[in-house]
C-alpha cells in the first residue's frame, strides 16, 4: 500500500482554525445524533484483547457496585465458564432465565430477549457482544438484540474482544491465523457511549492460562496453542487499546463538533473503494474502513461501477458485490452503484464532483494480461486522478474463491458443426470455380464462410471454423496442393487474416448478442412495470390493489407473494400469489416487524432470517400502507429480477396508499351527504314550525299593543291569520307524528271494507277552505269495487297528495280527482296544473323531507306529507306512484292503486 | 296618510308575516311598504328610500345577506335582519356586513318596534353635532376623551377608552365581536374576543352600578355588544 501523507493537524495548527472569541455554530448533524441518541439507553463495553483478560468479572464487579447504589440492575446473560471468582460475583443479583430454542435437535439456552424488554430494568448485562444466536432467534447476531434494547431505552453493559471486530477479521486472522466467524460491526462499538478497556500484560494472561483460570472453547482449543503466543497477545493488545483509543477521539471529535469547537477533523478527506464481483470485495471494504480510521473518520463511500454494455457477471458475482456494498454500510461507509461503460472516466467523474481524495482499488491475480494490454484499471486511474492517491490492494491467496463455470449457452457444438459446414460449402464452390475458371482468389470464398460462422455462432465456432478453412483452403488449392506444406510465408498471411476476421466478427457478434439479451432483458422489466403500474391503477379498493401488488410480485419473482394489510391494528394476510396461505408464527413475525420498523425483515436479513419469507414494508408517499412478502428461494438477492421485485413493490405502495385515500374520500363524501341531508331535515323542522308561530306571536301581539286602534276587518284578519297558522301548526305535528309512528312501527290499521269515493269525498272536504282559487275536479264511475283498506289512513294519505297539488298549483288552476277500477285493482289518480317534477326529481319524491325548491304557497308544511302517503297506502298492500310532466311539459299525476283482493295480514305491517 | 310618517320596507316572502306587520307598523305611526322577494326590496330601497328596512335573511329568489350587501352599497338607513335562531353565523356576518340589529323568528311586534325606534333615533343622534354621550349618570366627551360618572372623572386606560368610545358612538347599534376588535386592536386580533371580556369587564366595573347586571354596555352572546344611550 501506498498513501499520501496526510497527517494530523498539531497543536498550532489547530490554535490558528480556532479564532479566540468567535462563538462557533454546531454543527447540525451532531446535534441531530445527540438528539437521536437521548431516548436511547446508553452502551458500555469491556473491552479486552483476548478471551481470559476478566471482562466478565470486571463488569460485574461495577454492576454489584451500581446496585449497592439502589441502581436497578438485572444479568440478562453472563458466561461464567465455571470460573468461581465469577460465579461468586452473581450471588444476590437478579438473574434472569434463558429462554431454550431448539437447534439441530438440541436445546442452546438463549438470551431471552423479549423477557428483558418486558422487565425493562435501569441496566442489564448482556455478555459476548459478539454472539451469534442460535437460529430460530428474533435477530441472528447478540448486537442487535442489544441495538433494540438500547432503543427501547435500556442502558447496557456488554463484553468484547477485539480480534471479533468486523474490520479487524482479516488483521487478526493475519497475526494469528485464526479467522473469526463471531463478528459485530464496527458501528456496533462506535456507537458505545462508554468503552472500559480491561488489560493485563500477555505474561500475566499466559500465567493465568497456565493456572487454568482461561476458558478456551472446545472449538478453538486447536489453534488455541497458536492464538495465546506472546506475540499474537501483544499484537492484539496493541488492537485493542488502539481501538480504544480511537473511539476516545471520536468521541472528543463529535463532543467538539457539538459545541461548535473547531478542529482537526476530516482534514478534507474523502475515501473511494472500487468493489467488482470479485472475492476481493469484503477485503478491500474493510481496507476502506480502516482507512477512514486513520484518516479521523473520513466519510468513505464504497462503489460498485455497473456497465452497461457488459453482460452481467453471474449471480455469484452479484451477490458478492451486493454483499460488498452491503458489509460497506454496516462499516459505517455509504455506498453507492455507478453506470457508465467506461469504468475510468465514470469513477473520475464521480471522484472529481465529490473532491474524493483516496481512491482504494483491488488488483486481482487474473487481470495481468489486461495490464500487458493496457486495459488494467490501475494504471489508468493513476493517468487520470490528478490529486487523489491510489491504494492499490493486492490479493490474498486465501481468500481467492473458486467460481462456479457460467451456464453457457445451449448445445455449443451446433456451432462448431454449422462453421464446419460452411467450410464444405466453401469448399465446394471454391472447387467448382477452380475448375470453371483460372487463377480465382478463392481465399476470399473461405473467408465469407468465416465470417458467417462468426457473426451466427460468435467467437469459438468462428475461430474453428477459421482453423479448418484455412487447412482445407492450403489442403486443396494453395501450392503445392494436396499437402499441408506451406508454399510460401505469404500464405501465413491468409491464416492470420482468416483468425482475425474470425475474432472480429465472432465478437461482435457475442457483444451484439449479449447486449441484445441484456437490452431485452430491460425492456421486459420495463413492460412488466409498465403492465403492473395498469394494473394498480386499474385496481379499485384496497383489497383489489393488494391482490394486484401479490399477482404481480409474484410473476415476477417466479414464486409465491404476499401481502398484508393492518386491519383494526393488527396485520393480517390480504392477498396471496397464486393463493392465499396462511403464515406460520415466524414469518408473520418478520412481517410484523418489516410493518413496524419498517425496514426488511425474514429471509436473507438481519431480523429473524430462519423465516422461509422476506418481507418488504410498503412505504407509500405519506404513510406504511402494508407489508409484502417474497417466498425464500424465488430469486436470488441483488438480482435483476430482485430490484424489479422491489420497483413493483414501490409502484404497488403508491397504488395502495391511492386506494385507500380514495376509500376514505368515499367515506367523506357520505359523511358530508348525511350532514347536508340533516341539516336540511333541520331547517325543514325549524321552517316549518317557526313560521306559523311567528304569524301567531306576532298577530296576536299586534293585537293586545294596537287592537283599539285598528279597523274592525284588520283585526278580524289578524284574529284569522292566528287560527289558520294554528291550525296549520296542528297539522305538521300531526305528519311529525304520524311519520313517527310509521318509523317506529307503532301503526295499527283498523280495515274495512271501504269506498274509496267516500274517503275521496272527505279529503276534499279537508282541503276546501285552503284551495282558494282554484278547482278541484271529482271524476267517479256509477260503480266501484269496495277494498280492505283503513279508512282514515286513506283520508289522510289523499288530502296530503291534495295539500301537495295545491301548494305547488298556481291560483285558478285545475285539480282533477279521479276514480277507476280495473281486473285487479282500484286506482286513485290526484292531477295537477302545476310545475311539474323533474324526471331527477321524481324516483325521490317520496323521500322524507324532500321539498321542490319553492312551492308557490307556503302555509303547507312540505317535505313529509307524500312521504307518510306512502307509507300509509304501504301498510295497506297498495302501490303510489308519481307521473310528471302530464301535459305540455307541466303537471303531476299521482296514482294510488289498491288491490281488490283481500289483503292478507302480514301485508299490513 | 301624512308626509312626515317614517317609512318602513319590510322585506319578506312569507304573506303571514305581512299579514300581521302591516296592520302593526301602521298602528304605531309608521308607513308600511311591502316586498316578498330580494329584487323586488332592493327596488323598493332606491325607489322609495326608505327611513329603515326589516329584512328577513330567508327569500326565495336571493340570499338575504346579498341584498344587504347589495343594498349598502346605495342605502346608508337602519337595516334590521329577521332570522332563526339555529343560523347565529349568518346573523354576525349580517351585521358584519352593515345590518344595524336583528331579530329572532318567532318575535313579538313590541320588540320590532323597539328596536326600530332605536335604530332610527341612532340614525337621527349620528346627525346630530358630536357631543358629550350619556348613559345613565355616565357622560362620555369624546372632545376632551374624558369620561365621567356622576361628575366625577373615571380614570380610563387608551384602550379601554377607545373600546369605550367606538361603543359610544354605535348609538345603541349591536356592534359585533369582530367589529370592536378589529377597530381597537387592529384586523390582527379580530378573533380574539378574549380581549373583549376582560376591557368590557374592566369597563362595567368602573361604569356600571351592578356590573353583574349591566344596564349600560349589554352583551348579545356570541354576537357583540351594544351601548345603551338615552
Amino acid at each position: 500500500m501506498c498513501w499520501r501523507s496526510t497527517g494530523r493537524l498539531t497543536p498550532a495548527h489547530r490554535a490558528r482554525r480556532l479564532p479566540a472569541d468567535t462563538p462557533k455554530r454546531p454543527d447540525p448533524e451532531a446535534l441531530l445524533a445527540a438528539a437521536n441518541k437521548a431516548g436511547r439507553g446508553r452502551l458500555k463495553v469491556f473491552l479486552g484483547m483476548a478471551p481470559g483478560v476478566g471482562k466478565t468479572y470486571e463488569m460485574l464487579r461495577a454492576a454489584r457496585r451500581r446496585k449497592a447504589e439502589g441502581k436497578d440492575v438485572v444479568i440478562g446473560l453472563v458466561e461464567t465458564h465455571g470460573r468461581r471468582e465469577t460465579e461468586s460475583l452473581l450471588r444476590d443479583m437478579e438473574v434472569m432465565p434463558r429462554k431454550p430454542i431448539d437447534h439441530r435437535e438440541r436445546v442452546v439456552m438463549e438470551f431471552d430477549l423479549d423477557a428483558a424488554l418486558a422487565r425493562r430494568p435501569k441496566l442489564l448485562l448482556v455478555d459476548e457482544y459478539a454472539h451469534a444466536n442460535a437460529a430460530g432467534s428474533r435477530h441472528p447476531k447478540r448486537w442487535q438484540d442489544v441495538e433494540e434494547l438500547l432503543a427501547a431505552g435500556i442502558d447496557v453493559w456488554t463484553t468484547l474482544n477485539v480480534q471479533h471486530l468486523e474490520s479487524l477479521v482479516d488483521v487478526v486472522q493475519r497475526i494469528t491465523g485464526v479467522r473469526q466467524r463471531e463478528t459485530v460491526p464496527d458501528n456496533a462499538l462506535s456507537r458505545a457511549d462508554a468503552i472500559e478497556v480491561i488489560d493485563i500484560t500477555p505474561d500475566e494472561l499466559r500465567e493465568r492460562m497456565a493456572a487454568g483460570k482461561v476458558y478456551v472453547p472446545e472449538t478453538a482449543r486447536l489453534a488455541s496453542e497458536n492464538f495465546f503466543k506472546i506475540e499474537n497477545l501483544t499484537a492484539l493488545r496493541e488492537l485493542a487499546l488502539r481501538r480504544a483509543a480511537q473511539t476516545v477521539d471520536d468521541q472528543l471529535v463529535a463532543t467538539m463538533r457539538e459545541k461548535g469547537v473547531e478542529g482537526p477533523w476530516a482534514a478534507g478527506e474523502r475515501i473511494l473503494v472500487l468493489v467488482s464481483g470479485d472475492a476481493m470485495a469484503g477485503g478491500l471494504v474493510r481496507t476502506g474502513r480502516r482507512l477512514s480510521d486513520m484518516m479521523m473518520d473520513a466519510p468513505w463511500t464504497v462503489a460498485h461501477v455497473d456497465r452497461p454494455d457488459r453482460p452481467p457477471p453471474g449471480p455469484a458475482g452479484a451477490a458478492r458485490a451486493s454483499d460488498a456494498l452491503k458489509l460497506a454500510e454496516q462499516l459505517g461507509g455509504s455506498t453507492i452503484v455507478l453506470t457508465g461503460a467506461d469504468v475510468v472516466a465514470t469513477v473520475m467523474a464521480y471522484a472529481r464532483r465529490n473532491n474524493v481524495t483516496q481512491i482504494v482499488i483491488g488488483k486481482s491475480a487474473d487481470s495481468r494480461w489486461r495490464e500487458l494490454l493496457g486495459k488494467s484499471l490501475a494504471p489508468a486511474l493513476l493517468r487520470e486522478a490528478r490529486g487523489a492517491a491510489i491504494h492499490v490492494v493486492t490479493e490474498a491467496a486465501h481468500e481467492a474463491v473458486v467460481e462456479p463455470p457460467r451456464p453457457r449457452s445451449p448445445a455449443p457444438w451446433m456451432g462448431y458443426l454449422t462453421g464446419a459446414g460452411f467450410v464444405a460449402i466453401a469448399s465446394l464452390f471454391a472447387w467448382g470455380l477452380d475448375i470453371a475458371f483460372d487463377r480465382v482468389d478463392l481465399g476470399m470464398i473461405f473467408l465469407a464462410a468465416v465470417l458467417a460462422a462468426g457473426v451466427l455462432h460468435g467467437l469459438r465456432p468462428a475461430l474453428a471454423a477459421a482453423t479448418v478453412a484455412f487447412l482445407v483452403y492450403n489442403y486443396l488449392f494453395l501450392e503445392p496442393r494436396h499437402s499441408f506444406a506451406i508454399g510460401s510465408p505469404i500464405d501465413l498471411l491468409t491464416l492470420v487474416v482468416f483468425w482475425a476476421v474470425a475474432l472480429a466478427s465472432g465478437g461482435l457478434a457475442g457483444r451484439v448478442r449479449d447486449q441484445g439479451r441484456d437490452a431485452q432483458r430491460r425492456a421486459s422489466a420495463v413492460s412488466a412495470l409498465l403492465a403492473a403500474s395498469r394494473v394498480f391503477s386499474a385496481a379499485a379498493g384496497r383489497e383489489a390493489a393488494a391482490r394486484a401488488i401479490a399477482e404481480q410480485a409474484a410473476a415476477a419473482a417466479g414464486g409465491k407473494a404476499v401481502v398484508l394489510l393492518s386491519h383494526n391494528g393488527e396485520l393480517e394476510s390480504a392477498a396471496g400469489a397464486p393463493s392465499l396461505d396462511a403464515l406460520d408464527a415466524t414469518p408473520m413475525a418478520a412481517a410484523r416487524w418489516a410493518w413496524e420498523k419498517g425496514e426488511p425483515a425474514g429471509f436473507g436479513t438481519g431480523t429473524l432470517p430462519q423465516a422461509r419469507w422476506t418481507f418488504w414494508p410498503l412505504d407509500g408517499v405519506r404513510s406504511r400502507a402494508g407489508v409484502a412478502g417474497i417466498e425464500a428461494g424465488a430469486m436470488v438477492p441483488g438480482s435483476d429480477t430482485e430490484r424489479l421485485v422491489l420497483a413493483l413493490l414501490g409502484q404497488g405502495a403508491v397504488a395502495l396508499e391511492r386506494a385507500e385515500l380514495a376509500t376514505e374520500a368515499v367515506e367523506t363524501e357520505t359523511l358530508r351527504r348525511a350532514d347536508r341531508f340533516r341539516s336540511a331535515l333541520l331547517n325543514s323542522i325549524s321552517h316549518d314550525l317557526r313560521t306559523p308561530l311567528s304569524t301567531v306571536l306576532g298577530a296576536s301581539s299586534t293585537l293586545i299593543d294596537y287592537g283599539k286602534t285598528l279597523k274592525a276587518a284588520v283585526r278580524d284578519d289578524l284574529i284569522l291569520s292566528i287560527r289558520e297558522e294554528a291550525e296549520r301548526l296542528n297539522r305538521y305535528v300531526g305528519n311529525l307524528l304520524d311519520m313517527t309512528r310509521l318509523e317506529g312501527g307503532a301503526l295499527r290499521l283498523r280495515t274495512d271494507w271501504t269506498d274509496v269515493r267516500d274517503v275521496l269525498g272527505a279529503a276534499a272536504e279537508r282541503v276546501t277552505r285552503r284551495l282558494g282559487e282554484r278547482q278541484l275536479v271529482r271524476d267517479y264511475p256509477g260503480q266501484l269495487s269496495l277494498v280492505r283498506v283503513d279508512g282514515g289512513l286513506l283520508e289522510q294519505a289523499i288530502v296530503n297528495i291534495l295539500e301537495n297539488a295545491i301548494a305547488y298549483s298556481p291560483s285558478g288552476a285545475r285539480i282533477e280527482m279521479a276514480a277507476y277500477e280495473d281486473r285487479a285493482n282500484v286506482v286513485i289518480s290526484i292531477e295537477d296544473e302545476g310545475r311539474g317534477i323533474p324526471a331527477t326529481e321524481l324516483e325521490g319524491v317520496f323521500e322524507k323531507f324532500r321539498r321542490m325548491e319553492e312551492p308557490s304557497d307556503r302555509s303547507q308544511g312540505a317535505g313529509l306529507g307524500l312521504s307518510i302517503a306512502k307509507g300509509f297506502i304501504d301498510a295497506m298492500g297498495g302501490r303510489i306512484a308519481a307521473a310528471s310532466p302530464i301535459h305540455d311539459g307541466k303537471g303531476t299525476r299521482m296514482l294510488i292503486s289498491l288491490p281488490k283482493a283481500v289483503v292478507t295480514p302480514h301485508h299490513l305491517l | 296618510m301624512s308626509i312626515s310618517r317614517p317609512r318602513i320596507l319590510v322585506i319578506d316572502d312569507e304573506p303571514q308575516i305581512h299579514r300581521f306587520l302591516g296592520p302593526a307598523l301602521d298602528a304605531a305611526g309608521y308607513e308600511p311598504l311591502r316586498a316578498d322577494a330580494g329584487q323586488e326590496g332592493l327596488r323598493g330601497i332606491a325607489l322609495w328610500s326608505p327611513d329603515a328596512v326589516v329584512l328577513d335573511l330567508g327569500l326565495p329568489d336571493m340570499d338575504g345577506k346579498d341584498v344587504l350587501i347589495r343594498a349598502r352599497e346605495f342605502y346608508e338607513g337602519p337595516i334590521l335582519i329577521l332570522s332563526a335562531r339555529d343560523r347565529e353565523a349568518e346573523k354576525i356576518q349580517a351585521l358584519d356586513n352593515g345590518a344595524n340589529d336583528y331579530l329572532e323568528k318567532p318575535f313579538g311586534v313590541g320588540e320590532l318596534l323597539a328596536r326600530l325606534r332605536a335604530a332610527l333615533r341612532q340614525r337621527a343622534s349620528a346627525r346630530a353635532p358630536a357631543g358629550p354621550i350619556r348613559s345613565g349618570d355616565v357622560e362620555i366627551d369624546l372632545d376632551k376623551r374624558r369620561v365621567t360618572r356622576g361628575g366625577a372623572v373615571v380614570k380610563v386606560s387608551p384602550k379601554e377608552y377607545d373600546l369605550l368610545a367606538r361603543l359610544a358612538l354605535g348609538h345603541g347599534r349591536l356592534l359585533t365581536h369582530k367589529d370592536l376588535l378589529v377597530a381597537v386592536w387592529g384586523a390582527a386580533h379580530a378573533t380574539d374576543t378574549q380581549y373583549l371580556r376582560v376591557f368590557i369587564g374592566q369597563l362595567r366595573q368602573k361604569l356600571e352600578d351592578d356590573p353583574a347586571q349591566p344596564k349600560i354596555i349589554e352583551t348579545e352572546p356570541g354576537v357583540g355588544y351594544r351601548f345603551i344611550s338615552d
